[in-house]
């Protein structure tokens, strides 16, 4: 029913001739087009060409045949006074089959998980695992093994995996996923992902839920297994402009009695299984209707020709009218066959196919008096198509017009009225706009149209700052003017505290488990000081769905896994008086909801910031928020945040600066900033002005056939990227560093840790002052082990990242631990010599198995099991620390 | 019946109408209006029609441009960031602005004496055509220090040999920007006069961009001095906002000057007055009256011989901008383009009695004098129009102690103005002056209204979070002026209520 319109074709002009959509069931009729324009040539009469646009209207103007119009008529076509092509954009629905294979693999050890889908597009499986004896319905990610090449792991609790074609004649596109079946592993949970339309496939508004074992709760999303075709018969949902349909839902009785017979036998005995579906995808395509009009020099009467490339059944629903108002009539017979009258207001007739090609079409033949013939089409699936959604026009009159002329003066007409139009609707957006237009029956209508101009303006205005922002700070070139200034600077920056910041990173994965963390950790307050950290960042504080603190949901709600808020303010206190600077957790990407909305997504918080579902991004499923799109990449596992919504950033200055005000925070580490544009973590970082703040700006690097590149320059350009549009008022967790350590020390490949220009390859290569350089974490490392720096080369890490320039930041569980003096004795020679986030390193060897720099000239360092001596000579290089595979030396 | 039909279809028209008339206070304007209005809500005629003329013209006539990046081409054939301002472009149509100002560089475009190099403006042009935008174009024959656009080479390298092309100050320093007015007819560029190489820059400019003429391109500013504004550079360096700064200097010691000034001394009999500028003015960033010439009270400016230099000196300039304006008007005369000129707004030590700053800018305007009469008769004789910036400044954010009187200064160079019938365009200074928009509104909506105003300037800080809203903020309230918000309907039951309030017996009497 959905009726379809037209763009404007000045705002599109290259509409004709591009190709549509991949999935196109018919060639484009573009290449009429083209065909088309070649002819007026030959007549050479008023070619006037600015634009594409014009010179299909000289088709128009010239009298020569056209491949469209020719098929028609075979009289001479001298007489054709108007032809116009008019592009029609519909929506058409693509159906494929999707399917879901659980088997042996070939070593009939192993099972398989293949899912597949016919249908073209860039696909992603989005996926994760349960574990045996996990409750709620999180997902996490599942063993490195498991994981098919191409992986990408999103967060810590699912991977992104394309489905690929195995070859090029397939018709499907293919992930298979290799597992044990005497893993841990309960279920496989996923959901499929186009990302050419960004549509998501789920099954029943839920993931699709592949037990492995059988005893799982059924929680109404189950696909095979011990169920059979079953859990397929409900209607599977949709989703943006993707329709899963179901198969048949009459297949309901019959799945029920096939219902597995051992489904009372709760072994782990595994069961294969093939599920099929069709799926459809909506599909935008362009087709052409053309027309044209002469005049039958036997009759008199005027012919119009219509014909059009659209596939199927093509009703026209058409009249004439007397005048410009555009009243419909209906002329006097006769009319073509198959042709109906509709409540005597119209006129309906059914498009004939034509004998060559996949065109339709029909001849109607009016009597000259008519002022224009108006139609619109309608379509086999009840799809009306309109012409900028008024009725199409074609005018009549002009029998007396001498051709060459009329097409000249009907360029000008043209023009004006397309110009009439570009101006009405420029009209209505100053209206909207300025809030003019207020008629109140369209209130509600133009209000949300008035929205989303607004949104694209923001949006508009958002990508020409970025850019405009990038041109500025010439990012790479920072380092000369950076490194030039040779001492440091004493000011106090947001991104760089005073330069000379070493952080403690205060916690680890298990740090809840105590439930008095604060109290623990403010008994180390003095011995972290004494051993040389300026700043400590403390775990996340708030209320949290999960005990770590990372699924936060009242913000205000400080009492935590960690200790009540009392506890925190006395240990903020008590790290203060020992001169360490306290960094807060923030989450500001995502939080958990207190309610459901009336779909029963959970999506209305509470405590005292109650959002409504305004502050959810739109473009997440998992959360049907009313927000708009969101400015980054979205956590799928809570509802993520619309920051372009005012009153949700005046929320977070506010929360923010009580965190300043009430417990003392110094400044954040700012969680998962890939969620959300850089220019909205500037604006917090002005309204709370930290002392320093850092991003978790974390994806991953680039492999290629499983072997990371050298050049892993657009990795850091990310994290640059987003430090600059955060203005660089926050450094960012330097992840590019931490990779290549991992290469460069498990592969002996210490030539990895010098760029082309011969810098250090990570983001302190490009932006040493707002690098924070770290080796592990609580998500790389501690028991989670996501990413784990390479065993026993931690040291050799700290040895890197403690000489350099950068923010180095220490993980707790290797300050407390048999690494505690050679960090210790590190941290004293960089603080000795005055090592900064600026310092210069220089770099004199980066071979296979040796990495060598020296530092501001004070500090000279090796890494790797090679050989390196600093040069003997007037500087005196003295050996001030040696560990395993690394040496530092410093200026005596 | 017909009520019925009001409510259920236009209310909000209603109110609206009302409301226009309310601010009137006119209660036949009232009847009528509301009679009108509703007739044609029963024809459901659109709304913009039953507006009542008086309130909203302002909104009809106010078109707001805002100035593209200063180096949007800089090296004469490729547009820089050209994806930022495409996307700023459609933001801006979005937002119903009318148009965008382009700074044409003379030195982007000329590298070599009468050869031209226009393909990244024309470039830019198509953008803005594309957009559906207007375009008005400043020829810049000025250099810009930041970001940095120099003069064409061939000109430079002839400064360094001949440094008298350029204005000096009494230390013989030189100002390297943009070319003395004294050189204006003389053939010191490789046997031509200045006037002859803007001509043909001119005419280059006109042949090239001919399709764009009177349809894209709308208005035309011509370049009258450094910073394209009409004045000597009489500060160096560009004073930074919010620092007291002092009078400036006279520019008048290039050997050029010098010359002309001993001609004009010598035929009014006074030979002796004519060997150089005033002795007892104080330098660039001196207070005015640390010497004794711009003193408030006896000071030389007052003198017989005050009057004689500043009559010159002022007179000069005024004869400078009639020969660029002059040439501009007999070139695009003939096309549907305006011509317009920028004049400076030295509001510093307004409230003194000498006026250091218009002084030694070039404008003889004191306390007993109103140097802008000669300003504004010359663009009147040309037919040109006025662009006047600094509208964002207000008295309230001057450094007080700087005497200065931005508004005042505004207020006497638009009275001027209106006098000789030269039409008023509006410039801000930079985004972001503390009520700086507040004061662009008061200047555009205010007794006196501005058609035409010039926002500066895209870039970066325009776009910002902190800047861009603001701005968004200001195009809407400009298309909306004097409606306070409680009076908008807001909602259905206010609507209603305004229906009953109209629902006139008149109206009965009409519609039915």
């Amino acid at each position: 029913m959905a009726a379809v319109t037209i763009d404007s074709l000045l705002q599109n002009p290259t509409l004709l001739f591009r190709p549509k959509a991949k999935v196109m069931l018919k060639p484009p009729r573009s290449l009429d087009c083209s065909r088309n324009r070649k002819l007026p040539l030959s007549r050479g009469s008023c070619f006037c060409s600015f634009n594409p646009r014009r010179t299909i209207h000289v088709v128009r103007a010239s009298s020569s045949e056209t491949a469209l119009i020719g098929n028609f008529d075979t009289s001479s076509s001298d007489d054709i006074f108007y032809k116009d092509i008019f592009p029609v954009k519909r929506i058409e629905k693509v159906e494929g089959k999707f399917f879901i294979r659980l088997d042996r693999s070939k070593d009939q050890h192993d099972w398989q998980l293949t899912v597949g889908c016919s249908l073209p597009g860039k696909w992603i499986l989005h996926w994760g695992v349960s574990y045996l004896g996990d409750s709620g319905s999180e997902w996490d990610q599942p063993p490195k093994g498991m994981r098919p090449p191409g992986s990408i792991p999103i967060k810590d609790y699912a991977i992104e995996t394309p489905l690929k074609k195995l070859s090029e004649g397939d018709i499907f596109h293919e992930v298979k996923i290799d597992f044990n079946p005497s893993s841990e592993i309960a279920a496989i949970h996923f959901v499929l992902k186009d990302e050419e339309t960004g549509a998501w496939y789920q099954h029943r508004g839920m993931d699709f839920k592949v037990p492995l074992v059988d005893y799982l709760e059924d929680d109404g999303n189950t696909v095979g297994a011990k169920r059979g075709f079953g859990v397929w018969s409900g209607a599977l949902q949709q989703f943006s402009n993707v329709l899963l349909k179901s198969e048949a839902s009459h297949a309901d009785s019959q799945n029920n009695s096939i219902e597995s017979k051992d489904s009372k036998n709760k072994n782990r005995c595994l069961e294969g299984f093939y599920e099929e579906q069709s799926i459809v995808k909506e599909v935008s395509v362009g087709n052409l209707v053309s027309v044209a009009v002469r005049k039958s020099p036997e009759t008199g009467k005027v012919i119009v020709c219509l014909e059009t490339d659209i596939p199927g059944d093509v009703v026209v629903h058409w009249g004439v009218c007397r005048d410009d108002a555009k009243i419909w009539e209906i002329p006097a017979a006769p009319y073509p066959p198959e042709t109906t009258v509709f409540k005597n207001k119209a006129l309906r007739t059914l498009l004939q196919p034509k004998a060559t090609g996949n065109r339709s079409g029909a001849l109607f033949t009016l009597d000259e008096e008519h002022f224009g013939f108006l139609f619109v089409l309608k379509l086999d699936d009840n799809t009306w198509l309109k012409f900028k959604e008024n009725d199409f026009y074609v005018p009549l009159l002009g029998t007396s017009s001498v051709p060459g002329q009329y097409g000249q003066s009907d360029i000008t007409t043209e023009e004006i009225s397309s110009k009439s139009y570009t101006d009405g609707i420029i009209n209505e957006i100053r209206n909207l706009v300025s809030g003019l237009s207020s008629e109140k029956s369209q209130k509600t209508k133009t209000k949300e149209v008035q929205e989303s101009i607004l949104q694209e303006i923001e949006q508009l205005a958002a990508e020409a700052y970025s850019i405009f922002r990038s041109s500025i700070t010439t990012v790479p070139e920072e380092v000369v003017s950076e490194t030039e200034t040779t001492k440091p600077a004493v000011k106090i920056s947001s991104g760089t505290g005073t330069g000379f910041e070493i952080l403690c990173q205060g916690f680890n994965w298990e740090s809840h488990k105590s439930g008095r963390w604060y109290m623990e950790l403010k008994e180390k307050a003095s011995e972290i000081s004494s051993l040389g950290f300026t700043v400590i960042w403390l775990p996340p504080p708030t209320e949290s769905v999960s005990p770590e603190g990372y699924m936060p949901k009242d913000l205000y709600n400080l009492n935590s896994r960690y200790g009540t808020i009392a506890e925190l303010k006395e240990l903020v206190k008590s790290l203060h008086e020992v001169g360490i600077k306290v960094l807060g957790d923030v989450v500001l990407n995502h939080r958990c909801a207190h309610f459901k909305n009336q779909n029963g997504v959970w999506n209305i918080f509470g405590g005292r910031l109650n959002w409504d579902d305004r502050a959810v991004v739109a473009d997440d499923p998992h959360f049907q928020g009313r927000g708009n799109k969101s400015s980054g990449d979205n956590f799928h596992a809570a509802p993520n945040i619309d920051h372009s919504q005012e009153f949700v950033r005046k929320d977070l200055k506010e929360w923010l600066g009580w965190l300043r005000e009430e417990i003392g925070y110094d400044g954040w580490r700012l969680d998962f900033v890939r969620g959300f544009w850089g220019g909205y973590v500037k604006d917090y970082l002005e309204a709370s002005e930290p002392y320093f703040a850092v991003g978790e700006y974390w994806d991953s690097l680039s492999y290629t056939y499983g072997e990371m590149d050298h050049n892993q320059d657009s990795h850091r350009q990310r994290i640059v990227d987003w430090i600059n549009a955060t203005n660089g008022t926050a450094g960012a967790f330097d992840v590019t560093t931490k990779g290549i350590l991992h290469s460069a020390l498990e592969r002996c490949e210490y030539w990895r840790l010098s760029d082309k220009k011969g810098k250090p390859p990570g983001v302190v290569g490009w932006w040493p002052s707002r690098a924070v350089t770290f080796i592990e974490n609580h998500d790389t490392g501690s028991t989670q082990g996501h990413w784990r720096f390479p065993g026993g080369k931690e040291m050799q890490g700290y040895a890197y990242i403690l000489t350099h320039p950068g923010t180095p930041a220490v993980f707790y569980d290797h300050i407390f631990s048999h690494h505690r003096s050679e960090i210790a004795n590190l941290i004293s020679v960089r603080n000795r010599n005055g090592i900064h986030c600026r310092s210069l390193v220089k770099i004199v060897k980066a071979e296979r198995d040796v990495y060598a720099a020296i530092i501001d000239e004070k500090v000279a360092m090796k890494i790797g099991p090679g050989y390196y001596e600093p040069p003997s000579g007037s500087q005196g290089w003295s050996l001030a620390l040696e560990g395993r595979d690394y040496k530092v030396w410093e200026t005596s | 019946m017909e009520v019925s039909v009001i409510r259920s279809s236009s209310q909000a028209k209603i109110s609206k109408t009302e409301l226009g008339c309310r601010d009137l206070s006119q209660i036949s304007r009232f009847r009528k209006a509301g009679l009108r209005f509703t007739l044609k809500a029963v024809h459901s005629d659109p709304v913009l029609e039953s507006k009542s003329p008086a309130t909203f013209k302002s909104l009809d006539r106010l078109r707001l441009f805002v100035g593209l990046p200063l180096d949007a081409v800089s090296d004469g054939n490729s547009v820089n960031h050209a994806r930022a301002i495409g996307a700023g472009l459609k933001a801006l149509k979005l937002l119903g602005v009318e148009g965008v100002e382009l700074p044409v560089w003379w030195g982007v475009v000329e590298n070599e004496m009468g050869k031209y190099d226009w393909s990244g403006y024309l470039a830019v042009a198509e953008m803005v055509q594309k957009a559906g935008l207007k375009l008005h174009v400043s020829l810049c024959f000025h250099a810009s220090s930041q970001p940095r656009i120099p003069l064409p080479k061939w000109v430079t390298k002839i400064g360094e040999s001949q440094s008298s092309i350029f204005f000096a100050d009494r230390s013989g320093q030189h100002y390297q920007q943009c070319l003395s007015l004294a050189v204006d007819n003389l053939a010191v560029l490789d046997g031509k006069t200045p006037i002859q190489v803007y001509q043909g820059f001119c005419e280059s400019f006109k042949t090239t961009f001919s399709p764009f003429m009177g349809s894209t391109i709308t208005g035309i500013s011509m370049g009258l001095g450094p910073d394209g504004e009409l004045r000597y550079p009489s500060h160096h360096k560009p004073a930074k906002s919010g620092t007291i700064t002092g009078g400036g200097e006279f520019q008048c010691y290039d050997t050029n000057m010098l010359n002309l000034l001993k001609q004009y001394a010598e035929a009014n009999g006074n030979p002796l007055w004519g060997l150089g500028g005033p002795h007892d003015a104080p330098t660039y960033d001196q207070a005015p009256n640390s010497n004794s010439f711009f003193k408030d009270h006896g000071g030389s400016w007052e003198s017989p011989y005050g009057d004689f230099f500043l009559s010159w000196y002022s007179s000069e300039l005024v004869s400078h901008g009639n020969r660029l304006l002059s040439l501009a008007s007999s070139i695009f005369g003939d096309t549907e383009v305006n011509v317009y000129g920028k004049v400076p707004l030295m509001h510093s030590w307004y409230k003194t009695r000498a006026h250091p700053s218009e002084l030694t800018a070039g404008f003889y305007n004191t306390a007993s004098r109103n140097g802008y009469e000669a300003v504004a008769e010359m663009f009147a004789r040309n037919s040109c129009k006025i662009i006047l910036p600094g509208m964002d400044l207000s008295d309230e954010h001057q450094p007080h102690d700087a005497l200065s009187s931005p508004e005042s200064l505004l207020a006497q160079i638009r009275t001027t103005c209106n006098k000789h019938r030269v039409e008023v365009a509006g410039q801000n200074l930079a985004p972001g002056a503390p009520g700086g928009i507040e004061q662009i509104k008061k200047n555009m909506l205010g007794e006196n209204k501005i058609d035409l105003f010039t926002y500066q300037r895209m870039g970066a800080h325009f776009f910002s979070p902190e800047h861009f809203p603001s701005f968004t903020e200001f195009v809407r309230s400009l298309s909306q002026p004097e409606l306070h918000p409680d009076d908008l309907p807001s909602d259905e039951a206010e609507a209603t209520e305004s229906v009953q309030t109209s629902s006139d017996p008149n109206i009965h009497l009409q519609t039915a």
